[in-house]
């Protein structure tokens, strides 16, 4: 039992320090641009935490990032980096956009499984070519996947702008670039009135909603299946020794394919929570990054599934308390976006560091428990130096 | 000879985080003498030689060379004093010649102009010196490996080395050429070199050294005159306690005549750039013996290991066990029909490192419906048997939950062979088993495999270490170039009859070997 708060401290050790490490050099960066780095800390944590609304906010735009981290991060363990959630969450969305403004006459309760479904099903295809091309072919999955993000985006647009425009968007103004609105069967509510009913009230322009009980889940669900299944054994297997695990009998292939379209099955729900409770209709202002975001955010957590619901809060906070510092203390949005970055390369350096010297003090521990006779004193019997 | 020691070592000891490779060493070494340095894997030999070597600064103690305490900053203030090391692993460029080899680094340039003629004379003269038997204008990708040891020698005496460190010189060598060392070590002692020779084969330890010192656990347990030292002296020393030597090797009886297992027919297989690795190469494994399979590394041993196990495609011919033909099949389907798999490499092949013991422990069995409740591991299951297997087998590890790579390769192997004896296999294929073992963990995998053997099981088992494939096989076929160039039951051929079927300087006729399994 002991060992095991160990072992969680020590998996600890990494991301925190890096933490430490990143907000020291994002000081730096504040003295450089001539902002007090302690004010502003100060500034970003009393505006983040001393309103419920931001604290709303930060779970809301947590939302997505699960969903993305989780995709990246089963990718990494099968040995894969699929940059293509970026492309498989436009995918995804615009899928479940169609199905959410053109299948008509369903209740709620089935229009928006169907909706969800239709979202996996475009992240699924989207991710499908890369991987029958990695197996079949040996394309690297980090080129393929880079471009279908480019395809991705051009074919949304294309879709939003050529084939779907909503044509009647009224007449006050210009029309916005953007299908017709989905239909409220389809939209998934908020969880404000569950909050209410739990004693929180939060003001009802927050978007907080039940994606984010899905993402949960779905971390719980990644987890099981990773470290309790068979199929999530070999999927580990594959990713960190290939040979081993094709000697011992997997066949290497099919785990890669099979882990590749289930990570593009949940980079379809990425664009979900924005898409059916925040704007209700998929327009070409519809956000982008998350994908990219996703790969920092599975790495600060080590590819851990509770470490990513972790860090997208994190990276949620970073995003929220962006907007606090720029309006309570005049630092540019930009500064925001250094921070991520820097967070980023130092979790990247230290977990690194960290790691190399984690395993050092492992083999030691292990090489001290095993030892038949210690290594120390075989020639002075009495003990002591 | 003098009587003052050429080499002291007084009180070294290196740490590294987590283990102390040296404790308090104190050592020295006459001029003149080829001095052998011994212990398992692991008992801090290579960290010692390294300190020698001016590689690692030691952390205590003190070096005194010729009487002058001398304190090294790396391999160049070791040169400058005569000392040059040898390392397992050749630091050679295969497409520079011999004498551009030897020579880089300490070109003789006239006018900024290299003359490769004239370092070819240069090195011919050295050579000749020493009376070593090499061509100064061949590419060294065309020698031998024991050729190629040979520059690497030369390398460090054109460097005016008289101390030469050799780090497991005979681990890559055949028999024959193991001879050929010994001769030009002999010469280079006679020219007034002091040689420090590292190993753990005790057989050579004690034909060639003057003096053994050995080794456990980063500390000097002892230095012996070879002309005083016995083979089960020694390994005690190493190990702490009496090693067998003698292994028990009594026929086997079954109920009937041995039945054929494993069988290779008439096999062909490609290897790296669709190169025959493997050229029609037949056998039969059957109950209750060892077939062993010997040969220089990269005779096309790896990829009939790999075709039989179904991880590489054969081009030609079948594999076959106990009468059904299992050409082609995936890995999953050869191993569950009973054929356990000893990988020649355990961390590229034999081990997921960063995954857990008790992972590890089920790789390749991960599937059992044993192991499962529903669709989900039953944790508590699958580590009660893990705990048992390891308990069984002896292996020593703090907590099955942690990384198996902290563990020693000893235990690693242990657990890798645990996993595959328990699986209740009919046949094993076993490639390199003891590679890079220490003499306890060699002696537990051989008994391992010599108790299979007794349970009637079929072994195939492939080895570069022909002390090893002569001591278990009743029958041991030789490869060369992918082809079986004989076979022979151990015993009855001379070592250097063998070594000279391993270097394909004869070969039987093919009818010969076919008919053995016609």
């Amino acid at each position: 039992m002991k060992r095991r708060w160990v072992s969680l401290g020590l998996s600890l050790l990494g991301p925190v320090s890096a933490l430490l490490i990143s907000a020291i050099l994002g000081a730096f960066v504040m003295l450089a641009i001539g902002k007090n780095p302690l004010q502003v800390y100060a500034v970003m944590i009393s505006y983040n935490l001393g309103q419920l609304d931001s604290i709303g906010s930060i779970f809301y735009r947590a939302t997505p990032l699960i969903f993305s981290g989780l995709a990246v991060a089963i990718g990494f363990k099968a040995g894969l980096f699929n940059i293509g959630v970026e492309g498989q969450y436009y995918l995804g969305a615009f899928f479940a956009s169609w199905a959410g403004v053109y299948i008509k006459g369903l209740p709620a309760y089935i229009h928006l499984p169907l909706v969800i479904l239709f979202g996996i099903a475009g992240g699924v295809i989207w991710a499908w070519l890369p991987i029958y091309l990695k197996v079949k072919r040996g394309a690297h999955e980090v080129i393929t996947t880079i471009m279908m993000n480019s395809i991705a985006s051009a074919v949304m647009l294309y879709f939003i702008h050529d084939v779907f425009m909503d044509q009647n968007q009224g007449t006050l103004g210009a029309p916005r670039v953007r299908m017709p609105p989905i239909q409220p069967t389809a939209r998934m509510p908020t969880m404000l009135g569950f909050l209410h009913a739990i004693g929180i009230d939060m003001p009802n322009y927050v978007a907080i909603n039940w994606f984010l009980v899905l993402a949960v889940l779905a971390a719980v669900a990644v987890y099981y299946v990773l470290w309790r299944t068979p199929f999530g054994y070999e999927l580990r297997a594959v990713g960190q020794n290939p040979q081993a695990a094709e000697a011992a009998g997997i066949n290497t292939k099919r785990i890669q394919y099979q882990a590749f379209l289930l990570s593009g099955a949940i980079a379809g729900l990425v664009g979900l929570s924005d898409l059916l409770t925040y704007f209700g209709y998929l327009d070409i202002d519809f956000p982008k990054g998350y994908g990219f975001s996703g790969i920092a955010v599975a790495l600060l957590a080590n590819n851990n599934p509770f470490g990513i619901i972790l860090s997208s809060l994190l990276f949620g906070f970073l995003e929220r308390g962006g907007l606090g510092i720029q309006a309570l203390a005049g630092v540019p949005r930009e500064v925001t976006t250094i921070l991520e970055g820097v967070v980023i390369l130092t979790v990247v350096t230290v977990t690194a560091i960290i790691g190399r010297q984690v395993r050092a003090y492992e083999r030691h521990m292990a090489a001290i428990a095993t030892a038949a006779e210690p290594p120390v004193d075989t020639r002075a019997p009495g003990g002591g130096q | 000879m003098a009587k003052t020691p050429l080499l002291t070592l007084t009180g070294i000891t290196k740490r590294f985080p987590g283990v102390v490779a040296n404790r308090d060493i104190t050592l020295s070494i006459e001029r003149g003498e080829i001095h052998a340095i011994v212990g398992e894997n692991g008992a801090g030999k290579s960290t010692l030689m390294r300190i020698i070597a001016g590689l690692y600064q030691p952390d205590e103690g003190q070096i005194v060379l010729d009487g002058r305490r001398i304190q090294m900053r790396g391999p160049r203030d070791a040169a400058r004093l005569g000392i040059g090391m040898v390392h397992q692993h050749f630091m050679l460029i295969p497409r520079f010649t011999v004498a551009e080899n030897i020579v880089l680094g300490e070109e003789h340039a006239r006018g900024g102009v290299f003359s490769p003629r004239e370092a070819q004379e240069r090195i011919r003269r050295l050579a000749a010196q020493y009376q070593f038997e090499l061509d100064p204008a061949e590419l060294v990708e065309n020698l031998s490996v024991g050729a190629q040891q040979r520059v690497e020698l030369l390398k460090v005496l054109y460097r005016g080395a008289s101390i030469i460190i050799l780090d497991e010189p005979t681990a890559v060598l055949v028999p024959h050429e193991v001879e050929e060392l010994f001769a030009n070590l002999r010469s280079l002692r006679q020219a007034g070199k002091t040689i420090i020779f590292i190993s753990h084969k005790l057989d050579e330890v004690l034909e060639i050294a003057d003096r053994i010192t050995v080794l456990r656990a980063g500390q000097v347990i002892g230095t012996v005159p070879a002309s005083q030292a016995t083979k089960e002296q020694l390994a005690e020393m190493m190990v702490g306690r009496p090693v067998l030597f003698h292994l028990e090797k009594p026929p086997v009886k079954l109920g009937g005549p041995p039945i054929g297992v494993l069988e290779a027919r008439d096999l062909t297989v490609l290897g790296a750039h669709r190169r025959e690795a493997v050229s029609g190469v037949s056998f039969v494994v059957r109950q209750g013996e060892i077939l062993g399979v010997a040969g220089v590394e990269g005779n096309g041993q790896t990829e009939l290991v790999e075709a039989i196990m179904g991880l590489r495609p054969v081009a030609k011919g079948k594999v076959i066990l106990l009468g059904r033909d299992i050409t082609g099949q995936p890995p999953s389907t050869i191993r569950n029909s009973g054929v356990a798999f000893i990988p020649e490499d355990r961390h590229r092949q034999g081990l997921v490192l960063p995954m857990s013991v008790w992972e590890n422990a089920i790789l390749g069995y991960h599937r059992a419906s044993a192991y499962r409740r529903g669709i989900f591991y039953d944790l508590g299951r699958v580590k009660d048997r893990v705990r048992n297997l390891i308990r069984t087998y002896d292996v020593r590890t703090p907590d099955i939950n942690g990384r198996v790579e902290t563990l020693s390769g000893g235990n690693q192997q242990k657990l890798i062979v645990a996993k595959e004896m328990s699986s209740a296999p009919t046949a094993i294929v076993a490639s390199q088993p003891t590679r890079g073992l220490d003499v306890g963990a060699t002696e537990f995998v051989w008994q391992q495999l010599l108790q299979a053997r007794a349970q009637g099981l079929a072994i195939l088992l492939v080895s570069a270490d022909l002390e090893e494939v002569l001591a278990l096989s009743d029958r041991v076929i030789v490869m060369y170039r992918g082809r079986i160039v004989t076979e022979f039951v151990p015993g009855t051929l001379a070592a250097t009859t063998i070594g000279e079927y391993m270097l394909g300087t004869r070969r039987d006729t093919p009818a010969a070997v076919g008919g053995e399994n016609a």
